[in-house]
This record gives structure tokens, C-alpha cells and sequence, in this order.
């Protein structure tokens, strides 16, 4: 039985929306998340997509995939967070017969759905729709989910993921309990990290800095001396000046989303956060899976599984018993 | 003479304009030097923080600190509010939403005599 999945992130519908589900949440995004698990069910037939392709592009990929013999195709749109099991999932697919599985958690559906090829190949293309299958069948899941609509939506993952209350692990060891800080970040003795907080590769926090309330640093970031977090994070290439202090707020670059407001500002004209030059991070999802074009050749590919720096430093950590 | 709690209004000079704020700084220079304990409320409907408005209001914040004096900032948009937070200049401002609010609060505490150019409240 061979299983074909169709990832497709948010995009940016042609607006300055940021697309959450690219954004770092403790080391990898989302979509890296969701690309693991799917590699975890050892399905190698894995595409990702932007949402901002039509839909029918992205049912010719299905389609093309059922004529060559995919038997059920997983289909995640990347709008939402949630531990949900896909191996159990699969298992209850198979095992009720179902042709359309479609997972929802308590507030409505989670955007995973698992097709039978049939349906695919009787599917609409004139009108986007797939085949006549009836019903699809729902798979309720009770578990950790977070819909990823907002800044706070966001806040909410990261600190759940340093609080321990979902499955999402940071990139990182563990210095303390809930303290996480990845092996190339530099941080400085006179920095005080106050309860759970992440700090991402290449990371530089200069002495006096101060991390609290559940604040994350993601790569490649420069917090200048003195500057204090405070139930906020920082998105990657970001350098904040000396002497501030952010709460409940997202930094990305110059910009601010201040979550008490709900208004966005931007910090550049005055010099209090910047844009640095991005580095390339090794990752553990090849970046040939991010081609957004539509060409046949480019569209389709085996994903190997490769581990990160961090992960062997974790694994060098657990051999060495710490 | 020294004046006993004096509560001023003053809107901002354009953070553009050098001589305007040199200006400025010498008026709250001399409300410094000629009052006790004054209160100077500055007026910020609509006007953008930049790094210089910044560093007028930290100066004017350092001159009323002489006299054991105060700074508040009324009026200010969201943007500007969480600007001042983030700067930590409200550890040494006090922010209202409306001068109205800002000279509630000031005038009860603080008698009010005239100065210049600025708008004078009496308590």
C-alpha cells in the first residue's frame, strides 16, 4: 500500500500576511514539524505546496499521483498545530474501510484529510471537487491543537511547546529544566534566564540580557546589553537594541506586534531593532521539497531523512548519559 | 520667585526641528529653575515618535527631575504608547490618554500658575 501526502502551507494570499506556518516555533517551523511526522510514517512521496497555487494544480498532483498508482493520498493544509497521531489515523482509515478521512478536533476541522485513490480519480477536475464518495468520515481528535490564525495564536504554541503541554520539541538541549538553549547560541555568563525560555543557533544574547515569561529567541538573532524579554519572542536575524524591555510582544526585524494592543509598529526609524543577514541553518527537511513551481519533475520527490546538528548533539548528550 | 507646583501643557516641537527643540529644552530649562515640583503634561496627539522626540523627552524628563518635578505624556497614540513602554520611558514619564485625564490626576495633586507660551490649569 503505498501513501502519497500533499503538504500545503498557508501562503500569503498576495498580502503582507505572514504565513505562521513558516515561521520558526522553537528551532523548526511548523511545516518542518508536520514534514517530520509525515517522513516518521515512512512516506516518501511528499510534496510541499503553497496555498496560493490553485486548487486545481494542486488536484493534478493528486491525480497524476493516483494514476501512477498511489493507493491514498494525506493531505495536511498547514493552518493549524496538533499532536494528532497520523499513524492512527491512517490505522483508523484502513480499518473502517473509509474513503475520506477528515480529522477534527472540538472547534471543527483540523485541515487533515486522508483520500483513497478512487475518489481522487473520479474527482471533478472542471470543478475542483473530488469524486462522488458520499460522506467523508470524521476522526475526532481530543488532543493538543492550535489553530495558527494569529500573533498570539502563535505565543500560545510557543509557550505550550516550553511548558511541555504539547509534543512540540525545541531545537535545542536542555540546559535546565525547560531552559533551552541550541549548542551554537552564544550566551553571555551575566545572562538571566528566568524559567522556561529557548535560545536559537547563532544567537547572541550580550551580557545583562534578561529572559522571562516564557520568551523564545530564534536563530541568528542579536539582543544588545541589557534588554529585557518578557512573555515575547523574537523571529529570526533580529537585533534588538540595549536597555529595552519587550513584553507580550513578537519581534520580527524592525517590526513589533504588540499583543495587549493588537497593533503592529514599526521599530526601524528609530533604531531600536533591525534586520540582520540571514545564515543558512542546516535543517532536517531538504529544501527541494519547498519548490513551489508546478513543474512535473521538480514536484515529486523522495525526502531522505537527514539529522541535524542538533540532533546528533543530543544524541552524543543522551550516549554520554547526561 | 520660585512657583509652587506648577502644572504646564506643551505640545512637542517637530523632532525635525533642531532650533525648535534647542528652544524648547531652554523653556523647560528656566519652568525647572524658576518652579518647585512642576508638572509639565506634554500634549502628542498625532505626532510620530522619533529618535529625537525620544531624547527631548528623556532631557525634559532629566530637567523637571531637578526641581522634583514631573513629566507626563498625554495623548499619545498606540504606536507611541508601546514605544514608550519598550524604551522604558515610562519609568520616568507618566502616560494618560488625554490631557483632560493627565490634568485630573496632575491638578489634584498640584497648584497651576501661568508661564509663557504654555497652556496654564488652575487646580
Amino acid at each position: 500500500m503505498e501513501l502519497g501526502a500533499l503538504v500545503v502551507t498557508q501562503g500569503s494570499h498576495g498580502t503582507q500576511q505572514i504565513d505562521n506556518s513558516t515561521l520558526p516555533v522553537l528551532g523548526k517551523t511548523v511545516l518542518d514539524r508536520w514534514v517530520e511526522r509525515v517522513q516518521g510514517l515512512g512516506i516518501n512521496l511528499l510534496s510541499v505546496v503553497d496555498s496560493d497555487l490553485l486548487g486545481s494544480d494542486r488536484l493534478h498532483t493528486m491525480i497524476d499521483w493516483a494514476k501512477k498508482g498511489v493507493d491514498q493520498i494525506l493531505l495536511i493544509l498547514v493552518g493549524s498545530y496538533s499532536d494528532v497521531d497520523l499513524l492512527d489515523v491512517v490505522r483508523f482509515h484502513h480499518e473502517g474501510q473509509h474513503r475520506i478521512t477528515r480529522v477534527f478536533d472540538p472547534l471543527g476541522p483540523l485541515g487533515i484529510s486522508l483520500l483513497d485513490r478512487q475518489i481522487i480519480l473520479n474527482s471533478n477536475f472542471e470543478t475542483h471537487k473530488l469524486g462522488p464518495a458520499g460522506p467523508s468520515t470524521r476522526y475526532d481528535f481530543l488532543g493538543y491543537s492550535v489553530r495558527l490564525s494569529s500573533p498570539s495564536a502563535y505565543r500560545k504554541l510557543v509557550e505550550d511547546a516550553l511548558e511541555g503541554r504539547c509534543d512540540v520539541k525545541p531545537n535545542g538541549l536542555e540546559a535546565e529544566r525547560n531552559v533551552w538553549i541550541h549548542p551554537a547560541a552564544h550566551v553571555n555568563p551575566s545572562v538571566r534566564l528566568e524559567g522556561s525560555c529557548y535560545v536559537g543557533a547563532y544567537t547572541r544574547l550580550n551580557p545583562g540580557v534578561v529572559l522571562r515569561g516564557r520568551s523564545s529567541v530564534e536563530h541568528n538573532c542579536d539582543i544588545d546589553i541589557g534588554t529585557t524579554l518578557d512573555h515575547a519572542s523574537v523571529l529570526p536575524n533580529t537585533y534588538l537594541a540595549p536597555g529595552l524591555c519587550v513584553r507580550n510582544s513578537i519581534i520580527d526585524g524592525t517590526r513589533l506586534e504588540n499583543l495587549d494592543r493588537g497593533i503592529s509598529v514599526d521599530l526601524g526609524p528609530l533604531g531600536l531593532s533591525g534586520r540582520k543577514k540571514p545564515i543558512s541553518i542546516p535543517s532536517s527537511t531538504p529544501s527541494v521539497i519547498r519548490n513551489r513551481s508546478l513543474g512535473e519533475t521538480s514536484f515529486c520527490v523522495q525526502v531522505p531523512i537527514v539529522p541535524d546538528a542538533v540532533d546528533r548533539a543530543s544524541a552524543q548528550v543522551e550516549a554520554n548519559g547526561q | 520667585m520660585i512657583s509652587n507646583g506648577m502644572v504646564v501643557v506643551k505640545q512637542l516641537p517637530d523632532g525635525r526641528a533642531r532650533r525648535k527643540r534647542r528652544e524648547f529644552l531652554a523653556e523647560i530649562k528656566q519652568l525647572a529653575r524658576e518652579s518647585y515640583r512642576p508638572q509639565l503634561i506634554v500634549d502628542l496627539p498625532s505626532r510620530k515618535l522619533t529618535s529625537e522626540v525620544l531624547d527631548l523627552l528623556l532631557s525634559c524628563a532629566e530637567q523637571m527631575e531637578k526641581s522634583e518635578g514631573r513629566v507626563s505624556v498625554a495623548g499619545a497614540s498606540p504606536e507611541a504608547a508601546v514605544i514608550l513602554e519598550l524604551t522604558q520611558l515610562t519609568s520616568v514619564v507618566n502616560v494618560f490618554p488625554s490631557v483632560s485625564e493627565a490634568v485630573g490626576i496632575d491638578a489634584s495633586r498640584f497648584g497651576s500658575e501661568d508661564l509663557n507660551d504654555g497652556r496654564h490649569l488652575a487646580a
